[in-house]
């Protein structure tokens, strides 16, 4: 196998958006007639990769070889004609038109009349030759996610394609549905088709691809043979490795503060993103919330705040039930938030570095009277925070939005920790910032559980996780597999149950939610 | 429908070189047309400026643009397109008309604050019905500002031609009964000044809704989670501003402003409502609170342009025999080379140049 | 019984339905590319005015409806290169260049024609007599003779309706419409496409603006179209996006307001009937239809979004 041509070979693959490095001189090596899975965590730069080998951005730097010659791959068009089919995370289809219209849409052949039981045949006919069932004539608007899916797959098979990329394919699928979608995975290869699998779920890997390739932040992390491997290594992979020593942990934990049981809620696609989650967090005390990203995380977030409205389950804070209540009365009952996306949801860039401390705030003394602001108090108040937070340049007056992200975050931490409280529920409070801002976030967290605060730190820095926490709690697929002290989170076994395998859990720790 | 995202550089280079295209682009088509240019726009400043009775008829024109034009721009600041200020001037005309006339005999102490809240509140119900659609319902307001627009002119004419509003003896345009004394704005220029300048208080009114719109949103908390949800929705929503209740706020805050105008068109200028009553004053406000960026300033200026387009397009046309729809013309450059603004500045933003915004 | 659906009525119900269901016809082909187009309404001026204008300077009707036409599909392009080209904000643009239109025309109208008004002389398109139906009671009445135009609007909404829903292209525009994307990578051109919508909902609206001056008024007078490009969006909301169902909703629009001519002065129970407030109904249906109140009006997806394909 290894001397014969790869299908695609990818080398030294470079892209930047902006600031962003989002590839940094990636190889992919993909053969013939192979399931080829690409993981990393959200963020790694696997759908980015693909999106240059489908044609829908330009590498910076870096050479494809299609079936061993040189591409040049300027558009959706010239991977389609060179046999790559997209099958998108987001379906690339048109809810109001039916399966067979989206099938051949594009290219439906044929005269200028839209010959629909023409085409209605065709797709059967595609529909038996690859075991894909879905009644061409019906609306993509009525039929569930995996029937979509399967028309994406058709779309691709329809125009011939060899090269069959999957992103991210079972994020909207029900078990029976990944089931019959794997069914057919194996069908395509079954048939000669070389399929690449994005994904970061380590059970998808195991079970039908042949290769691995980790990415991790824009770079090759592992390149895999999925038999001689296990779930444990590629999702050590994929987050990073490295070995420290826990550090002594002090103080004892208090009253319990956030007490969240039997949490469900959905997801923005319709499905379930949280599936019972039972959980506690205890006034002086960091819970680490560890799991690949997407598994349900920010969504257990935004329920805490109220920003997402529950299904079902109950969320104390102080004893009191808030999980239905909005982010205004959470807020009120002492919840800090620290979101994940500082630039969307933490801050307001065009407003001044003074009007972003008394977000939320406006209306309350001392920055503001009987509804009227006063601005020698937000001034004044911003200037002092400013400079306790060390914000740089400590200028109350100058636009968030011309910080650097350090920076930005330092002021979204002083609007959040400045009032004391009850509860903070931080969503990857360092992403994206440098050594200093890092360790500065990291001291203000301790300093506040040191202060008594209850902390729940979500992140998918292993190490940060294992730096700060005390509990470390592991999320997969919107469940809480388990909850491990500290000093019991080894490397191994925080891996396993990050790749969804419970029984890593030894006898001793249980699920127990405080 | 998208949501509109203006951003603004400070300062006023680019309105000012968009009104000079504009004038450029528009004497151009009056020379191609067979005229002198420098006659036109000369006649255009002599009817605007040229006397003082001309500037208090300038000034009256532009009360009404200032308070239209405030009415769409402060909700832009929370990110919405008000289309319907026209709509709204309406509503609040009727009120203050029908209040006017209702009790005609009260005294002014007490009739002409009722005539004012009439029309400043039928304008707010009328925009905050927007609004609660946009906030309940998904609507986008500017397909019911646009709707709410006609609707309002034929409610006018049931009233005005066989409704309840219908004047006993009114010939020639249908019209409602005149409001009583109390209810009338007084001039405010005297005679020895500009001989029978028709300049009414609404112009102090007008000037104190500016003030208004500038400590609401600079200096009130409500002001400022109207300006944090047009800028930073999802930030705001997370900090526990609800954007949704926001939106019925401020539409209904727009429709005041209009239904002020309304009001002072009633109050002021025609002490009764007629059919066809203030026509075109809200879709011009668009253009006024654009090239006013939605800063007080700004839109008080631009107000004042457009009025001493309006009302030097008259004379123009007596003057010089062109078109006073030459006005029309240029306004619609001024706007065309505004949206052109939006699109210099997504061209920066591509090349990566920082893009700073007024808050 | 007569006042409710005499042959006067529905004469009248098609005669004020018509330009109401071109501009309306234009708004279902232009926002089902994905682009919205309030500037039907200025089309609509222009090709009422340059029709006129063509008539009278060349004395022949097919080059008065060519120059009408090419006016509203110019106007359009305008609209399409601020829309499409240069992701301008589409209701900005709309606006500017009705305001452009309403000032354009009546400055060349006053220009041109103050004097004297624009001239009786000028051809005007004739009505089809249907001779067979003379004596029918309503129907002769109703359709016996009606503009040619209003025979041209029916074959537009069949020959749209098919187009949109039976052919090829009427496919991937509405696919442009509703996930731009998706039809970008499968090599369907979404700009040329949203091109060649604006500009034929230029076409169609102008053509409304045609049957008002040179069918009904035999002139042209300031600002006309009186809002019947917005009452089109309207009809094309309250229609659902279909050319049939736009078609329908400005019939019952048109209903709407020949009954509010035909029912004037009739009282109801002693008290004059209120007929302005019958001309009201386009609005509130619209509204209400898309609030979910009435029905269920679902916009195109995309419709209003500026697209930007990918960035390489």
């Amino acid at each position: 196998m290894a001397l014969e041509t790869p299908i695609v070979e990818m080398r030294g693959i470079s892209k930047r958006f902006g600031e962003l490095q989002a590839l940094a001189d990636v190889d992919l090596t993909v053969h013939r007639g192979d399931i080829h899975a690409l993981v990393g965590e959200n963020g790694a730069g696997k759908t980015t990769l693909m999106n240059i080998l489908y044609g829908l951005y330009r590498a910076d730097a870096g050479t494809t070889r299609i079936r061993g010659n040189e591409a040049r791959i300027a558009g959706p068009r010239d991977a389609i004609h060179l046999g790559i089919g997209m099958i998108h995370q987001h379906f690339m289809l048109v809810p109001p038109l039916t399966v067979a219209e989206n099938v051949v849409l594009g290219d439906e052949r044929g005269g200028p009349l839209l010959d629909r039981r023409g085409i209605e045949a065709r797709v059967s006919e595609l529909e038996a030759r690859f075991g894909i069932r879905a009644d061409p004539s019906a609306k993509i608007e009525d039929v569930p996610f995996g029937v979509q899916q399967r028309v994406e797959i058709l779309k691709v098979l329809y125009r011939g394609s060899e090269i069959l990329i999957f992103d991210e394919p079972t994020a909207v699928l029900t078990p029976q549905e990944v089931d019959d979608l794997f069914q057919i995975v194996r069908t395509l290869r079954g048939e000669g088709k070389t399929v690449i699998l994005i994904t970061h779920k380590l059970r998808e890997v195991m079970a039908v691809s042949d290769h691995v390739t980790v990415l991790r932040e824009g770079r090759n992390a592992a390149q895999l043979v999925t038999t001689r491997t296990t779930p444990a290594q590629i999702a050590v992979a994929m987050v990073g490795r490295e070995l420290r020593e826990i550090a002594a942990r002090s103080g004892t934990p208090g009253d319990v503060v956030l007490e969240v049981s039997g949490l469900t809620a959905p997801s923005d696609r319709g499905g379930p993103a949280l599936k019972g989650i039972d959980l506690g967090v205890r006034a002086g005390e960091i819970v680490g919330l560890a799991g690949v990203g997407g598994n349900g995380q920010s969504e257990l977030a935004q329920c805490i705040l109220g920003l997402r409205d529950a299904s079902a389950g109950v969320i104390r804070v102080g004893g009191v039930d808030v999980a239905h209540d909005d982010p205004h009365r959470t807020r009120r009952r002492g919840v800090a938030y620290v979101p994940e996306d500082r630039r969307v949801e933490g801050l307001v860039l065009p407003f001044s570095v003074a009007e972003n401390f008394i977000l939320g705030k406006q209306d309350r003394a001392p920055y503001a009277r009987r509804g009227i602001l006063r601005a020698d108090a937000i001034r004044r108040e911003g200037a002092r925070l400013a400079t306790e937070f060390d914000v740089r340049p400590a200028d109350p007056d100058i636009e968030v939005g011309s910080l650097s992200g350090g920076n930005q975050q330092k002021v979204v931490l002083g609007r959040e920790l400045s009032e004391s409280p009850k509860l903070i529920v931080a969503n990857q409070p360092t992403r994206g910032l440098d050594i200093a801002a890092t360790e500065y976030v990291h001291e203000r967290l301790l300093d506040q559980r040191s202060r008594g605060c209850a902390i729940l730190l979500i992140s998918s820095e292993l190490d940060e996780i294992r730096d700060l926490s005390d509990r470390i709690a592991v999320m997969f697929e919107g469940r809480i597999l388990a909850v491990l002290p500290a000093s019991e989170a080894t490397e191994d076994r925080l891996g396993l149950l990050m790749a969804g395998h419970v029984e890593a859990v030894g006898e001793r720790s249980g699920t127990s939610p405080a | 429908m998208r949501q509109p995202s203006f951003e603004w550089t400070r300062g006023p280079a680019i309105p000012v070189v968009s009104v000079l295209f504009a004038l450029v682009l528009g004497g151009l088509f009056v020379w191609i047309s067979g005229h002198d240019p420098i006659t036109a726009y000369a006649a255009l400043l002599r009817g605007a400026f040229g006397s003082p009775y001309d500037i208090s008829e300038t000034l009256l024109i532009a009360v009404p643009l200032l308070l239209t034009g405030l009415s769409v721009a402060v909700a832009f600041r929370a990110g919405l397109f008000n289309i319907g200020a026209q709509g709204q001037l309406l509503v609040g005309a009727v009120a203050a008309g029908w209040v006017g006339a209702q009790w005609p005999d009260l005294p002014a102490i007490v009739l002409l604050p009722l005539t004012l809240l009439a029309g400043i509140l039928g304008g707010a119900v009328y925009g905050g019905i927007a609004g609660w659609l946009k906030a309940a319902r998904g609507v986008n307001e500017v397909i019911t500002t646009i709707m709410q627009n006609y609707t309002i002119v034929f409610v006018m004419h049931w009233l005005l031609q066989n409704g309840p509003m219908q004047a006993p003896n009114a010939f020639g345009t249908p019209a409602s009964a005149p409001i009583g004394a109390g209810a009338v704005l007084p001039v405010i220029v005297p005679d020895f000044l500009v001989p029978s300048s028709r300049l009414h208080a609404g112009v102090l009114l007008a000037l104190l809704a500016t003030v208004a719109f500038w400590f609401l949103l600079w200096r009130t908390s409500l002001g400022y989670e109207l300006r944090a949800v047009g800028l930073g929705m999802r930030a705001a929503a997370q900090a526990g501003i609800d954007p949704r209740k926001r939106m019925v706020i401020v539409m209904a805050i727009a429709g005041g402003f209009a239904g002020l105008a309304g009001m002072i068109q009633v109050s002021g200028l025609f002490h009764r409502v007629y059919d066809g009553f203030s026509a075109g004053f809200g879709f011009d406000a668009i253009a006024v609170a654009l090239l006013g960026k939605n800063a007080p300033l700004g839109v008080v200026l631009s107000a004042l342009l457009f009025a001493a387009f309006s009302r030097g397009g008259t004379l123009m046309q007596s003057d010089a025999g062109i078109s006073s729809h030459l006005v029309e013309i240029v306004e619609a450059l001024v706007l065309f080379v505004i949206a052109a603004e939006t699109v210099v500045r997504a061209v920066a933003r591509r090349w990566g140049t920082p893009v700073k915004a007024v808050s | 019984m007569d006042v409710l659906i005499g042959a006067g009525v529905l004469a009248a119900t098609i005669r004020l339905a018509t330009p109401v269901a071109l501009a309306a016809l234009g708004g279902v082909v232009t926002e089902r590319s994905g682009v919205v187009n309030i500037a039907l309404e200025g089309c609509m001026l222009v090709g009422a005015f340059f029709g006129v204008f063509a008539a009278d300077r060349t004395g022949s009707l097919p080059a008065a409806i060519a120059a009408a036409v090419v006016a509203g599909i110019l106007l359009a392009a305008v609209h399409a290169l601020a829309a499409i080209t240069f992701r301008a904000d589409q209701i900005v643009s709309g606006m500017a260049l009705n305001i452009l239109a309403l000032g354009l025309t009546s400055y060349l109208d006053y220009q041109l024609y103050s004097t004297t008004g624009t001239p009786s002389t000028i051809p005007l398109v004739p009505n089809v007599h249907l001779g067979f139906l003379e004596n029918a009671p309503v129907l002769g009445g109703a359709i016996g003779d009606q503009s040619a135009i209003v025979w041209a609007t029916l074959a537009i909404v069949v020959l749209l309706q098919l187009f949109l829903f039976r052919t090829v292209p009427g496919l991937r525009l509405r696919s442009v419409g509703e996930h731009p994307r998706a039809a970008d990578t499968l090599g369907i051109d979404v700009r040329r496409t949203r091109y060649w919508a604006v500009l034929a909902s230029g076409a169609l609206a102008a053509l409304g603006g045609v049957y008002l001056s040179l069918s009904v008024a035999g002139s042209f007078s300031d600002n006309m179209t009186n809002g019947r490009g917005f009452i089109g969006l309207a009809a094309m909301i309250f229609g659902r996006w279909t050319p049939v169902g736009a078609l329908g909703a400005a019939l019952v629009f048109g209903y709407g307001d020949a009954l509010s001519v035909s029912l004037q002065g009739v009282k109801v129970a002693g008290v004059e009937f209120p007929v302005q407030l019958l001309s009201t109904i386009p609005y509130l249906l619209t509204v209400l239809a898309v609030a979910g109140f009435v029905g269920r009006s679902r916009m195109p997806a995309a419709d209003g979004q500026p697209y930007e394909s990918e960035g390489h």
